[in-house]
């Protein structure tokens, strides 16, 4: 227990410091910010609201951000294993596009039944994540190029590539975005009819938790997970313990890739059903937050993505109710993670202060 | 000649050791002064206290008759004093003149900018390169040069800086034998134009070609201070290493038996060509300590980092019990018989963010039986983690589970030592084994060493110590630039000294 | 032919400018991946200003609005800068992701702060700020030369403002002794230090020079994309500009050539979907080609490790 509590130190301190920034941004806005912060909770159905639409409720409210935050947990998923490698992948955004494209254009339309098309749709979300964060990995193990460089030029490459094609080729008239897949592909059961309400059920959600469960004990348990762990603290170390260094950045990069493969499908092919073309999404850059926020772990990222999404999905109800511009929520999630960047460095001080008391 | 330094009774300590004890001395202007000591004597130390990097704990310093009070290296070079580091500060992708003038530029105001007068600058720097000897092309970029020729654009940045007292802290390490020669003509020209000059060194060669008074350290104190010229080299060897030398350990009788490792040839040039190993060759036999004794620096790490498998660019043959691992990696070497404890404990040896029992497996956490189900089997570790915290007493505070990043280094080096014993392989290589530990803990490595000998295992020991490897070791061999000079299980303290400086051949 | 060299050239020298900026921050050793979000920040800050300008003084900004859009967007580009020097100089965070937040606060900033003002001031919660349409010059006698004259014909006033701009910050890098020393920063600042250089100091103007390089693009692409500050303006070209300059081997002069192609590639590739009767989409295959062309740069030459040697490294004086 005391261990969790020392973990949770930092980034509780940040979360609070930046929610006391808000705060204040709120009240010069001559808003109430207690009022402002329980908006939030209630646009992500975590408090009930005043009232409510046809076929929805707080329940309906609160199974779409669980659905939500499916893609950001794999997104941080993502982060924390490249982090945990010694490396940066930055590129979550444009291996989430590319997945996210491959699985609509291959399965988005077809006439596949529900039970094998979303199977396909979570293979494809790996395979293409995992080919190209080894392309990356194998970059960087062989040719020494910077993995910051080389995943923002994918990124790039990517967002114009698969533009031209959704365009061309799978354009939706009205939308100008891709068109809208088929409910069998979808990783997201919407409008379900349950409990008096429309749901939407995500495969995605539980899906996510699971597989921050299993990266949690990858990382603790596996042979391979602890050979990660290694090369991303002490390469020479690693070396002399007999590990092959640079098929370990590979193999770190595939994981990465594929993690972020999976947030690509949940989010393009089950929050959304369609892609905006030209969009590399923020969502890829925001889980860079959630994951230092989470403490750089797979069980942290959970809750950090959980607070993150909140602050998402509930900012167009805050703003709808009170009149403060949305993006508020971005300002907030960026405050938290310029102290997150930060708590790296308050909490050496901290030590160092500990070492000359003792 | 008055004083141009004066060191009254100055004391420096670091956490654990005494670096500077008690040191007076003088340095009378327009000398060449060399400072002379074994590694860890303190030389460096009492060096950089005189170019204000570090500050004295008690004591005095005077220049020119006046009292240093702060200490700090912008300061010291405007009292004239230049420091030549072993590990040169030069901006590599500028040219010689740039690196010079670097915080000291020649410039044309032109409104608000400052323009660099290049043209000045090159004049400058090119009259100052005649004026001491010491050509370099001014405008070759450093990336470009030599070793030789790096050296001397920082002899040159002291001198633009009008430097008088010119501090080298052990020049020729870095150096192939000719440039040697130009340089130590450099240092003569310089005192010859009035500059004073301290050498820091152990090689007493060049102490004897150039210096004019000598003095001795060891172990933190001054032992004496010498004229050059009334002083052999055999006798220089003996005030640095010392006679009597207390021999605590008891050794038993020598019980070899069959040769375990042989090293044929071992040829290694560093990645800017230079051969830093040169057609080394020597056997070791079960049951033997066999030492290479030397001055750091002189191929003993590219030895270590060779036979353990982790820099494999060498020509030559190793072999281990009769199979040839030449080509093996670090793992299989380990796999075939070879325990390694490497003198960079923190970076090589330990993974120092992982917990104790983590870095206990190092050396098998890979193996199937302790990944039964795919499953990592820490607790095991954990276990062996927890019974070798009590048989080496190792001090931690979370027992198996502690973070070696919190430990000491003394007992971060226990952690090695346990692990890679507890292996009981045929071969072990251990490198600088009691570096950092206290009393009890070196007394109680030295037991283990010789009980390794007693069960009839191969020892290489690297130290840098000379008491330890008299202590410990049936054959001695001495590496003197790169080359093993002397392989042999009689020598006296005083030969070993000799070649080791490099006054024996 | 002339349509691809003008308004590649209107594309490419804000591009260039903002790439000078990183070249400086890079240079003195602090990565800079925020570019992006300066340029956006520093072209909000600009149209702010003539906005609010605007409500007292409609004659003033009728007059001179794009002088005072540039002052205001480079000094709005240079004090958000200071965020990403506090965090990288005085924190010691990492450089990479304290150049991520510096774009993600600038995007959600500017947007809130946008439509909060626009709310607010305006009475509409609108996202954009209008700025007027810039007239176009063609430069006498120069544009009438067959062939070059195209370089020299409708030309933005910013573009002069840039390339003057471009000329003095070469000289002060190059040629002056603060260049010098910010030079060594990112080679050896344990060098420099230990010659007297002020390390921290010049690291701070560095960024700060960065910021205010990259408003004047974001204002300059703010006037020739669209006439108007909107949250289009985060399209990316922050990010192209560090492509450009890691093309121009973070030297000025090759990265005025980069960032020439980079622009003839993006009219080039417009020009050619026109002839070819292509969709307008295609621009985006040919908008992929500065990222592989310097992607395939990288493969063969990232052995020799071109980047200055000491980048993204925090300064520790204790080090040796």
């Amino acid at each position: 227990m005391k261990k969790v509590l020392e973990k949770i130190k930092m980034p509780l301190l940040a979360v609070t410091i930046s929610l006391i920034f808000g705060a204040i941004v709120i009240l010069l806005l001559k808003k109430n910010p207690l009022e402002a912060y329980s908006a939030f909770l209630q646009g992500a159905g975590l408090l009930p609201k005043a009232n409510y639409g046809g076929n929805q409720n707080q329940l309906s409210d609160f199974f779409v951000f669980l659905d939500g935050t499916a893609p950001m947990i794999f997104a941080s998923l993502a982060i924390v294993i490249s982090l945990k490698g010694g490396l940066f992948n930055i590129g979550v955004a444009g291996q989430m596009l590319l997945s996210g494209f491959f699985a609509t254009i291959l399965v988005g339309y077809s006439p596949l039944p529900g039970l094998v098309a979303k199977p396909i749709v979570i293979l494809i979300g790996l395979v293409v994540g995992g080919i190209l964060g080894g392309i990356v990995g194998y970059l960087k193990a062989k040719f020494n190029i910077n993995e910051v460089v080389s995943t923002i030029m994918f990124n790039y490459i990517i967002q114009y590539t698969t533009s031209y094609f959704i365009q061309t080729s799978f354009v939706d008239p009205v939308s100008r975005q891709s068109k809208y897949i088929l409910s069998s592909a979808s990783l997201t059961f919407k409008g379900v009819s349950a409990f008096g309400v429309k749901l939407d059920i995500s495969i995605s959600f539980f899906l996510a938790i699971l597989v921050a469960i299993y990266l949690n004990y990858f990382l603790n348990k596996k042979k391979d997970g602890f050979e990660i762990k290694m090369v991303g603290l002490n390469r020479k170390g690693s070396e002399y313990a007999g590990v092959n260094v640079e098929k370990t950045i590979i193999k770190t990069m595939v994981i990465s890739g594929a993690l972020a493969g999976l947030a690509g499908v949940s989010y393009y092919l089950g929050y959304m059903q369609s892609i905006q073309p030209g969009v590399l999404g923020s969502l890829g850059f925001n889980a860079i937050a959630t994951a230092l926020l989470g403490g750089v772990n797979s069980i942290g990222v959970i809750f950090a993505s959980l607070l993150l999404t909140i602050l998402d999905r509930g900012s167009v109800f805050m703003s709808s109710r009170l009149g403060i511009v949305k993006e508020i929520s971005g300002v907030i999630t960026s405050i938290i993670l310029i102290f997150s960047a930060i708590s790296g460095y308050i909490g050496l001080k901290l030590s160092e202060r500990k070492k000359e008391e003792r | 000649m008055e004083n141009i330094i004066e060191i009254k009774n100055l004391t420096k300590s670091f956490p654990g050791v005494v670096a500077n004890d008690d040191i007076s001395l003088e340095v009378k202007k327009g000398e060449i002064f060399a400072l002379l000591g074994e590694n860890g004597a303190g030389k460096s130390v009492l060096m950089s206290i005189l170019f204000g990097m570090y500050e004295p704990d008690s004591g005095e310093i005077y220049i020119r008759g006046e009292k240093i009070n702060e200490f700090s290296p912008q300061k010291s070079t405007i009292r004239g004093i230049g420091m030549v580091h072993q590990h040169f500060k030069l901006v590599e992708n500028y040219t010689v003149w740039e690196n010079i003038t670097l915080g000291q530029e020649i410039v044309k105001k032109l409104g608000p900018f400052n323009f660099l007068d290049n043209k000045k600058s090159i004049e400058e720097v090119k009259a100052l390169m005649e004026k001491f000897g010491l050509e370099v092309n001014v405008n070759a970029l450093i990336s470009d040069l030599t070793v030789a020729q790096m050296q001397r654009v920082e002899i040159l940045k002291m001198l633009y800086r009008n430097a008088e007292i010119l501090i080298f802290d052990e020049p020729t390490a870095v150096l192939a034998p000719q440039e040697i020669e130009n340089l130590l003509a450099t240092i003569v020209e310089l005192k010859n134009s009035g500059k004073t000059i301290i050498l820091v060194t152990h090689k007493l060669d060049e102490i004897k070609k150039v210096a004019d008074r000598f003095a001795v350290l060891r172990r933190g104190s001054l032992i004496d201070v010498r004229d050059v010229e009334n002083t052999s080299t055999k006798e220089m060897a003996n005030l640095m290493v010392g006679r009597d030398i207390v021999i605590d350990t008891v050794k038993e009788e020598a019980n070899f038996g069959k040769t375990v490792l042989e090293v044929k040839d071992l040829s290694l040039k560093n990645n800017l060509g230079v051969e830093k190993l040169k057609n080394i060759n020597f056997s070791i036999r079960e049951g033997e300590i066999f030492a290479i004794a030397g001055v750091d620096g002189n191929g003993q790490e590219e030895i270590a980092e060779a036979i353990s498998g982790l820099n494999r660019g060498y020509t030559g043959e190793i072999s281990l019990n009769g199979v040839d691992i030449s080509r093996f990696t670090v793992r299989e070497r380990n796999l075939e018989g070879m325990s390694f404890i490497p003198e960079d404990r923190q970076n090589t040896g330990l993974i120092v963010d992982f917990n104790i029992a983590e870095n206990i497996s190092l050396r098998d956490y890979y193996k199937d039986e302790y990944n039964k189900n795919g499953k990592m089997d820490k607790g095991h570790f954990i276990d062996r983690a927890d019974d070798l915290i009590d048989k080496y007493d190792i001090r931690q505070g979370r027992g198996p589970q502690t973070i070696v990043r919190t430990m000491s280094g003394g007992n971060q080096q226990k952690v090695i030592l346990a692990r890679e014993i507890e292996e009981n392989l045929p071969f072990i290589i251990f490198v600088q084994p009691t570096r950092g530990l206290d009393i009890g803990a070196i007394e109680k490595t030295r037991e283990y060493i010789l009980e390794e000998r007693r069960k009839g295992r191969a020892i290489l020991l690297i130290s840098y110590e000379l008491e330890e490897i008299l202590a410990l070791s049936d054959t001695i061999a001495v590496i003197y630039g790169g080359e093993i000079l002397k392989i042999s299980d009689s020598l006296t303290q005083t030969e070993i000294g000799e070649y080791m400086t490099g006054a024996k051949r | 032919m002339e349509r691809i060299i003008i308004d590649g050239l209107q594309f490419a020298l804000p591009l260039f400018i903002m790439a000078i900026g990183g070249i400086y921050s890079e240079r003195s050793g602090i990565t800079n991946l925020c570019l992006e979000g300066l340029q956006g920040f520093g072209a909000f800050f600009g149209a702010l200003a003539i906005a609010l300008i605007g409500i007292n003084n409609p004659s003033l900004v009728q007059a001179n609005g794009f002088y005072i859009a540039i002052i205001f967007a480079m000094i709005g580009g240079m004090l958000f800068s200071l965020l990403h020097a506090i965090l990288s100089i005085k924190y010691r965070a990492n450089q990479v992701v304290s150049g991520i937040v510096v774009n993600l606060l600038a995007v959600s900033l500017t947007e809130f702060l946008t439509r909060q003002i626009n709310s607010t001031v305006f009475g509409a919660p609108s996202n954009k700020f209008q700025l007027g349409v810039l007239p176009r010059h063609n430069i006498p006698v120069l544009s009438e030369i067959p062939l070059i004259g195209a370089f020299f014909k409708e030309i933005y006033p910013f573009q002069i403002i840039i390339l003057i701009v471009a000329v003095l910050a070469w000289i002060l890098f190059y040629k002056t002794r603060l260049g010098l020393r910010l030079r060594s920063l990112g080679d050896n600042p344990h060098a420099a230090d230990s010659q007297g250089v002020n390390v921290e100091g010049i690291r701070y103007f560095a960024v700060m020079v960065s910021g205010a390089l990259s408003g004047l693009a974001g204002i300059s692409f703010a006037y020739s994309i669209s006439a108007n500050f909107s949250p289009a303006i985060f399209m990316g070209f922050g990010y192209l500009s560090i492509t450009a300059l890691i093309f121009g081997n973070w030297e000025i002069g090759p990265t005025f050539f980069a960032t020439l192609l980079f622009g003839f590639a993006r009219s080039g590739g417009y020009a050619l979907a026109k002839a070819l009767k292509m969709e307008a989409a295609f621009t985006d295959i040919t908008m992929t080609l500065p990222y592989i062309l310097t992607l395939l740069l990288l493969l063969f030459f990232s052995k020799n490790n071109r980047s200055p040697r000491a980048l993204g490294e925090p300064f520790d004086k204790g080090k040796r």
